[in-house]
């Protein structure tokens, strides 16, 4: 396990190494200039010219590649041109607050889906099990923001109970607390329809092996079975599932951010990418990668823990 | 009038008088050259506009939502959202109203030679910066000198350009390796000291506009002691000062303690949020009381926003507008092609579908009626039937297939392009439309063969179609030329009798009608949103927003 882990983990340092080139390279063939960026679209050209060489784009695109990995390996990520500081100061915010939306919401999710798909999947075609697939079916189809401007529309708009945008200060008249509820929302209904189906046909697959039948047939209770014979196995397959959340709730929030105005890891990296902000997409993407890949890892780890047939 | 009046007033005047000259160009003209608008105001027989709704209160916080952008380099600010964050501590040298008329600001009074060669500046001798200096002519030369210097890359530089500045070759080479143009001041006394308080610019031929110049968004005045840079706790003549500034999430400002020159603030403080971009999460902000003001509203919201009783919609008319633009390139190259575009579209019916009606139907030639030498040379009615013969005459009797470059931001834009794409359609004129990122479109927007443009509010006529359809202007995006057009525009900027102007716009009208490269579907009304306990705001065309002249009415 530790040589897997000391594989994968090297594997993990190429990806970066090779992306962060990719990024770099394709930035550089996207169309736009940052030097005129920056100066706005009525500059004139020798003016975006001395911002060129000022700000040493002028340079060959390897030199300036290199000149960033050095800078980055000793854990200076360069300054943003739109924000006009460090990219280090500026991601650690960010990623701070999505992370915080994302535990929330992860805190949320995983608990209530597994108690649903369990609930729906032990008894299939039960009345809760047809309910609870109709609800999880309907908030999978519906994508974030048609639920974040329904959900607006009754509890801002109609209702007035909660906070329209979540600028996370609490000096505008709203607690923090009520600036979560409808961002979590949004991302819950959205991303739990999924598992609830993931972990009910999971649980439903397990209860129509013969060994439940058995344990039933021998006299068990039926929730005495549910809970030392189906449980664990039925989780085995969901359980990566819902690692793979992870990368969604931590570098997919994007619509969700820009709805409610949340000052999060998604909205930047669009900007910067919408700007050209390269320092900010090249950290940015860094980490996405390095999330998905750790992810993908303890997901491989937890799985040969659940399930003592799997070696790697 | 005691004092004496410009030469070009006094002909204006009896032009006035003689009603050759229309009461609101000779209002314009007469501030311009410098008479003070009050009296103006009065030699033009025209009520003064009423400045405030009622007694203004004190006290209070507004916030307004608004992008936070990077504000620390005023001359060089590209988006009025910076300058309007600038402009909260800073103040300009003149200032023009929504009424489309430049009155005094830190320059008090300003007179032109006859010839409009020289204007000399007269600043305000009770201006002084928070830290406790007084303002002077040092002050303004400093920052004058700083935006007409190529390298600090303000786009004040092109309204200076043929008035002030010279193009000179610098000995470096550009990108394509031609060699490159830059500009300096053409006469080392062209910026000029004459005391205190006074100062002259002396150039090397006319301009008429130098007053409105002066107030060009990034043209703020700085402390010569912050060295061109602002930021939390900079120094300025302003009503207000900067006490907090986050890129992205929001800046504060506080009401100055000593008291501002120039009347107000009422407020004790201003607040931008940043909301992102997207239009529902401002009118969430707005519906939730978060903030108080929107910057700038979109059409998509404003059904909601009109069953909210406590919010106001403030909207203005403009020459504010998006016009699809042809290259001369296949088919295009003909003008019938051309015409049958303009036959194609119906704009009322754009207005209606994309603007929800706020704004008034355009008329191809992209000279507006808010114009003060807007000549009415009747609407283009739409006709299919026509634009089918027009393009079969053309050589396309089967129609033609084209691509139109849009943005998706504003939302409206899009909207149009949809619409017109449609009427076109039963014309013949099949179009795809690409739509790409603004950033992306602004990159190329000169470049592409038929795109969607945004064209900004001018306040005259002649300037737009400068800047446009001149030969060979740097923003002619659509590489069009035509010498008796280019004659006559040269022409009608001469003449300072507005119905001279009119005669000869007329002409420009009608050759833009029958060759021009453009479909100009809608004039804009700008509008954003307020809540109803807001007083003393009024919209500008250009959105400047003055956090001084706000007060709240709880």
């Amino acid at each position: 396990m530790l040589r897997y882990s000391a594989k994968q983990l090297l594997n993990m340092a190429l990806t970066l190494f090779a992306v962060s080139f990719l990024v770099f390279a394709l930035n550089e063939l996207s169309p736009g200039d940052v030097a005129r960026k920056v100066l706005g679209p009525y500059a004139s050209q020798s003016q975006v010219d001395y911002l060129t060489v000022q700000m040493g784009l002028d340079r060959p695109v390897l030199v300036r590649y290199a000149e960033y990995m050095g800078k980055a390996l000793a854990g200076d990520f360069g300054d943003s041109v739109v924000f006009r500081q460090p990219v280090s100061a500026l991601m650690f915010d960010r990623l701070g607050n999505t992370l915080l939306l994302a535990a929330i919401s992860f805190a949320v999710i995983v608990p209530l889906s597994i108690v649903l798909g369990v609930l729906a999947g032990m008894r299939e075609r039960g009345w809760f099990d047809r309910a609870v697939s109709v609800f999880s079916s309907m908030c999978a189809s519906i994508p974030e923001f048609a639920m974040g401007v329904f959900l607006l529309g009754i509890f801002v708009v109609w209702l007035g109970w909660l906070p329209g945008t979540s600028p996370l200060r609490s000096d505008t008249g709203w607690s923090l607390w009520m600036q979560f509820v409808l961002p979590v929302l949004v991302v819950t209904f959205y991303d739990a329809g999924y598992l609830i189906a993931m972990v009910r046909s999971s649980m439903v697959e397990v209860m129509r092996q013969p060994y439940i039948r058995t344990a039933l047939l021998k006299g068990m209770s039926f929730h005495g079975v549910v809970r030392r014979h189906a449980l664990r196995n039925a989780l085995i397959t969901p359980f990566t599932v819902i690692l793979l959340q992870l990368n969604y709730l931590v570098s997919g929030l994007v619509v969700v951010e820009t709805l409610f105005a949340y000052p999060g890891f998604g909205r930047l990296m669009l900007e910067a990418a919408l700007t050209k902000d390269i320092a900010v997409i090249e950290a940015g993407t860094l980490i996405a990668v390095s999330v998905t890949m750790l992810t993908q890892l303890f997901g491989d780890l937890g799985y040969m823990a659940l399930d003592p047939r799997i070696r790697v | 009038m005691t004092e004496k009046l410009h030469p070009i007033v006094e002909k204006a005047g009896r032009e006035f008088a003689d009603g050759k000259l229309e009461r609101r160009e000779f209002l314009r003209l007469a501030v311009l050259l410098g008479v003070a608008a009050p009296a103006a105001y009065g030699m033009a027989g025209l009520a003064a506009p009423a400045m405030a709704q009622g007694m203004p209160k004190k006290g209070g916080i507004v916030r307004i939502g608004m992008r936070v952008q990077d504000i620390s380099n005023p001359h060089t600010y590209s988006w009025i959202e910076s300058a309007n964050s600038g402009r909260q501590v800073l103040d300009y040298l003149t200032v023009t109203g929504i009424d489309n008329v430049t009155r005094p600001s830190l320059v008090q009074k300003w007179e032109a030679t006859p010839d409009l060669k020289t204007w000399t500046l007269h600043l305000r001798r009770d201006v002084t910066w928070r830290k406790g200096r007084k303002f002077t002519a040092d002050d303004a030369i400093w920052n004058l000198k700083r935006v007409l210097d190529d390298k600090t890359g303000s786009s004040v530089v092109g309204l200076f350009k043929g008035f002030i500045l010279t193009e000179f070759d610098d000995g470096q080479k550009d990108a394509k390796g031609n060699p490159r143009k830059s500009v300096r001041l053409w006469d080392a006394n062209a910026v000029q000291k004459v005391d205190d308080f006074t100062v002259k610019l002396n150039g090397q031929s006319a301009n008429l506009s130098i007053p409105e110049s002066l107030f060009h968004y990034p043209l703020l005045i700085l402390s010569p002691e912050d060295g061109g840079k602002f930021g939390v706790g900079s120094d300025g003549t302003g009503a207000f000062e900067l006490v907090e500034h986050e890129v992205g999430k929001r800046s504060v400002f506080t009401a100055r303690k000593d008291g501002y020159w120039g009347g107000g603030p009422y407020i004790d403080r201003f607040e931008i949020i940043d909301l992102g971009d997207d239009a529902a999460a401002q009118v969430s902000a707005l519906v939730s009381k978060q903030v108080d003001m929107i910057y700038q509203g979109a059409i998509s919201t404003l059904p909601t926003i009109e069953k909210l009783t406590h919010i106001q919609v403030n909207s203005v008319d403009t020459g504010y507008t998006a016009v699809a633009r042809t290259h001369p390139i296949k088919p295009f190259d003909d003008k019938r092609v051309r015409q049958a575009l303009r036959y194609a579209t119906d704009n009322e019916a754009v207005l209606k579908g994309a603007l929800r009606g706020l704004g008034k139907p355009g008329e191809h030639h992209h000279v507006a009626p808010v114009h003060p030498e807007y000549a009415d040379i009747g609407y283009l009615k739409r006709d299919v039937a026509k634009a089918k013969a027009l393009l079969a005459e053309a050589g396309y009797p089967n129609g033609v297939d084209v691509t139109i470059d849009a943005r998706p931001q504003p939302d409206w834009e899009l909207l149009a392009v949809q619409i017109m794409v449609e009427q076109w359609k039963e014309a013949g004129i099949r179009t795809k439309i690409n739509v790409m990122p603004s950033a992306q479109y602004w990159e190329n927007w000169t470049k592409v063969p038929f795109g969607f443009t945004t064209w900004a509010h001018r306040p005259l006529g002649t300037m737009i179609l400068g800047l446009a359809y001149r030969t060979g202007a740097a923003w002619n995006e659509a590489n069009w030329s035509n010498a008796e057009f280019d004659k006559l525009l040269t022409e009608a900027e001469g003449y300072l009798d507005v119905e001279k102007r009119r005669a000869v716009m007329a002409k420009l009208e009608r050759i833009m009608l029958d060759e021009g490269p453009v479909v100009v579907p809608v004039w804009r009304a700008v509008f954003n949103f307020s809540d109803k306990k807001i007083k003393g705001y009024k919209i500008h065309p250009s959105i400047y927003i003055d956090a001084k002249d706000v007060w709240i009415d709880a």
